[in-house]
């Protein structure tokens, strides 16, 4: 944790889907660090599953699983159900296709469904100060 | 020096340069691409082709070396030819989306093609569709589909900063510039200086920008913006709008930024003076109670960095003071805001710096306190001149305006700042100050001015003599991080900017890397200096009433939550 937070998220329910098995085991590690109780999916459709069997309080969602949009997919879903719901949406997109999407705003993060996206590789402290700007 | 003949005209050339050298001297033009001053060559682009009488090729002007009785064409047919060639090969594998790209009208690929009268397409393109956007760093944005493999980037990193965060990836026609691994910059050994921002011809390689929060900002009711200046911006953003280096439109950019709408103007030279009285007293603090010397200066977040990567052993040795961009920022947080009633959440404090490193350094996590951040966007001197321009805004228009105040006053010791050699100057006027009690002699330490990479100097303050270097360029500082490891103890302080010239010739800078206007924008930080009155910082009124109201004193309880910070090693790949 840094300096400018301490906050623990003790008790605090994460969702983390990525492809990327190892990726999903340094999110999970560093947000377990953080206090959070973690649950990570490798796909779309077991994501779905875990949202309908579970109420998070914070999501990190990678953006192209099965489809390209699975990430978008996630975010609608969740907010569906919770719209105050923190989505943060970490992404090679841009790398790869060159698309750069914006969240900068409210009527970008509408139809988004995401509060933060980040290109992926990321620094940890990048994730960390989207939580505590989102959840503080 | 012996002769040679260059396009029909005998010249005189010195054993050893190049060809190009010699014609250059000459006043004889021969375009370049890959070349650049000072730095072994490395004949990669092939532009500045000439022809030789006698020999079977076309040479490369800017790495063969003159011989006596060279006849040297520079302009003929042939060589012509081939440079067009050149230019339409490359132009064959460049995305053709200049209407797009952030150096259109300021493109050296562009402009050749232009000066060659390239204007039909004679190879049918086959432009790079699987090349990644790196757009992961907070402060640079690689675009491999715009590399013309021209290694300029490669070259400043590893030969003027000794990073070598980038190289040339894989072979032939696979060639790529990336960091190790292929992986992104943000995980890389990057310092994020950008001085390859200023080395890349074509828009490969550019800032990461923020002019979009800052929009988003200033268009929303709910926030009150604020926006600070660094001390280098006012004496190179006219470049910008087409005039000299070296002018100095301090009040016409505040105007501008008024009439752009932020509500508060803030002259960062004002934190200047406060990282100096901080800094200052930690100098005299170290030297008088036996801690870590050398000290070094801690406000170019290139250099932090650097030593958190590759000197973690010199992280105590680093000023434990936030730069003048993150001071200023805290203080906007806490003092200003509780001055004004604004709660500080509501607050977006926007900064002008010359650097795009300066964006790292505000996304840093240990640059805030309890979820606020002292700095929400950083905007280089190139991007707030597109702010300027898109906002319509006429410069002619302008009558000069002041910041504002609490932080709107600054002494010229802050202004120098901006250049290499002006922090230490503006130290040790006020060390001398804390020290003796007295103002030095000549306020003026001409042995650390001017634009050498390293300047170092013995300065008599009282009883004590303090040994000082001044370095700028951090291939330059490991060279002194070297000796000192190897033994060297006559170092007291040590100033360090991350960019050759320091932040006159920074990454966020018009794009320049022309001696000459660095030279002159120093020379106008310096004629401020020398044209005012207040020019010491522990003088500045607004100082001394921010520590009387608020702070207390140097290196007090306060200053320490909100002024000063500390560093850990850092892993390059995180």
């Amino acid at each position: 944790m840094t300096e400018c937070n301490t906050k623990s998220f003790k008790g605090k329910k994460a969702l983390v889907v990525d492809n990327d098995p190892d990726i999903l085991e340094q999110l999970k590690a560093h947000l377990g660090e953080m206090g959070f109780e973690v649950t990570t999916c490798e796909s779309q459709a077991e994501a779905e599953k875990a949202i309908e069997a579970n109420d998070f309080d914070l999501a990190v969602l990678d953006l192209m699983l099965e489809f390209m949009d699975s990430g978008f997919i996630l975010g609608y879903k969740l907010k569906k159900q919770n719209p105050e719901l923190p989505v943060i949406i970490i992404t090679s997109v841009s790398t790869e296709t060159g698309i750069q999407f914006d969240v900068s705003n409210e009527e970008c993060r509408s139809w988004a469904k995401a509060d933060a996206i980040l290109d992926k590789e990321i620094r940890f402290e990048q994730l960390e100060r989207e939580i505590y700007r989102l959840i503080a | 020096m012996f002769e040679i003949e260059v396009n029909n005209k005998i010249i005189e050339a010195v054993p050893g340069e190049t060809i190009l050298s010699a014609v250059t001297r000459a006043g004889i033009k021969v375009p370049t691409l890959c070349y650049m001053k000072d730095l072994a060559p490395s004949g990669a682009c092939r532009i500045c082709v000439v022809e030789v009488d006698g020999m079977k090729t076309l040479v490369p002007s800017c790495s063969y070396p003159v011989q006596e009785g060279m006849k040297i064409h520079t302009n003929s047919k042939r060589a012509i030819r081939a440079r067009k060639t050149v230019i339409e090969l490359l132009l064959a594998n460049h995305p053709d989306d200049c209407l797009y790209c952030v150096r259109n009208g300021n493109c050296r690929l562009q402009g050749l093609a232009e000066e060659y009268g390239i204007r039909e397409r004679r190879f049918p393109s086959s432009k790079k569709k699987d090349h990644m956007l790196d757009a992961t760093s907070p402060s640079i944005i690689r675009d491999q589909a715009k590399c013309i493999l021209c290694g300029k980037c490669v070259r400043v990193c590893e030969e003027i900063q000794n990073v070598a965060a980038i190289d040339f990836v894989k072979r032939g026609s696979k060639t790529v510039i990336a960091p190790a691994f292929e992986q992104s910059l943000n995980v890389s050994s990057c310092i994020n200086c950008g001085q390859c921002v200023l080395a890349c011809p074509t828009g490969a390689l550019r800032e990461k920008s923020s002019l979009r929060e800052v929009d988003e900002a200033l268009h929303d009711k709910d926030k009150y913006v604020v926006i600070q200046h660094a001390p280098a911006v006012s004496v190179t953003l006219a470049e910008e709008f087409g005039l000299r280096p070296g002018v100095d439109i301090n009040g016409l950019m505040v105007a501008a930024l008024r009439q752009l709408g932020f509500k508060k103007i803030f002259d960062t030279s004002f934190s200047a003076d406060l990282t100096i009285m901080e800094e200052a007293s930690e100098l005299v603090h170290r030297v008088t109670t036996g801690g870590k010397l050398p000290m070094m200066t801690s406000c170019s977040p290139g250099w932090i960095k650097y030593v958190e990567q590759f000197y973690p052993d010199f992280i105590d040795n680093l000023s434990t003071c936030k730069s003048p961009q993150q001071m200023l920022g805290a203080i906007i947080k806490s003092y200003f805001a509780e001055k004004e009633g604004i709660d500080p959440e509501k607050i977006f404090s926007v900064s002008i710096m010359p650097c795009v490193a300066k964006k790292f350094e505000a996304a840093r996590p240990e640059m805030g306190r309890n979820n606020i951040f002292d700095i929400d966007a950083v905007l280089t001197t190139r991007e707030v001149a597109r702010l300027i321009k898109m906002a319509g805004i006429d410069f002619d228009s302008l009558t000069p305006e002041t910041a504002d105040l609490p932080f709107g006053t600054r002494s010229t010791a802050g202004k120098l700042f901006g250049g290499t050699g002006g922090v230490m100057e503006a130290a040790i006027r006020t060390a001398h100050y804390m020290i003796t009690g007295k103002e030095l002699k000549s306020l003026m330490v001409e042995d650390v001015r001017g634009l050498k990479g390293v300047k170092e100097a013995k300065v008599k303050i009282g009883d004590l003599e303090v040994g000082v270097a001044v370095v700028s360029g951090v291939g330059n500082a490991s060279k002194i991080l070297e000796e000192i490891k190897n033994g060297r103890k006559d170092l007291h302080f040590i100033e360090v900017m991350t960019c050759p010239g320091g932040c006159i010739a920074g990454g966020g800078q018009p794009l320049s890397t022309d001696q000459e206007s660095i030279k002159a924008r120093l020379h106008a930080l310096y004629n401020i200096d020398h044209s005012e009155t207040l020019r010491t910082s522990h003088k500045n009124k607004d100082v001394q009433k921010l520590y009387d109201e608020f702070l207390k004193e140097p290196l007090g309880h306060k200053s320490h939550e909100l002024l000063h910070t500390h560093y850990i090693k850092r892993e390059v790949l995180s």
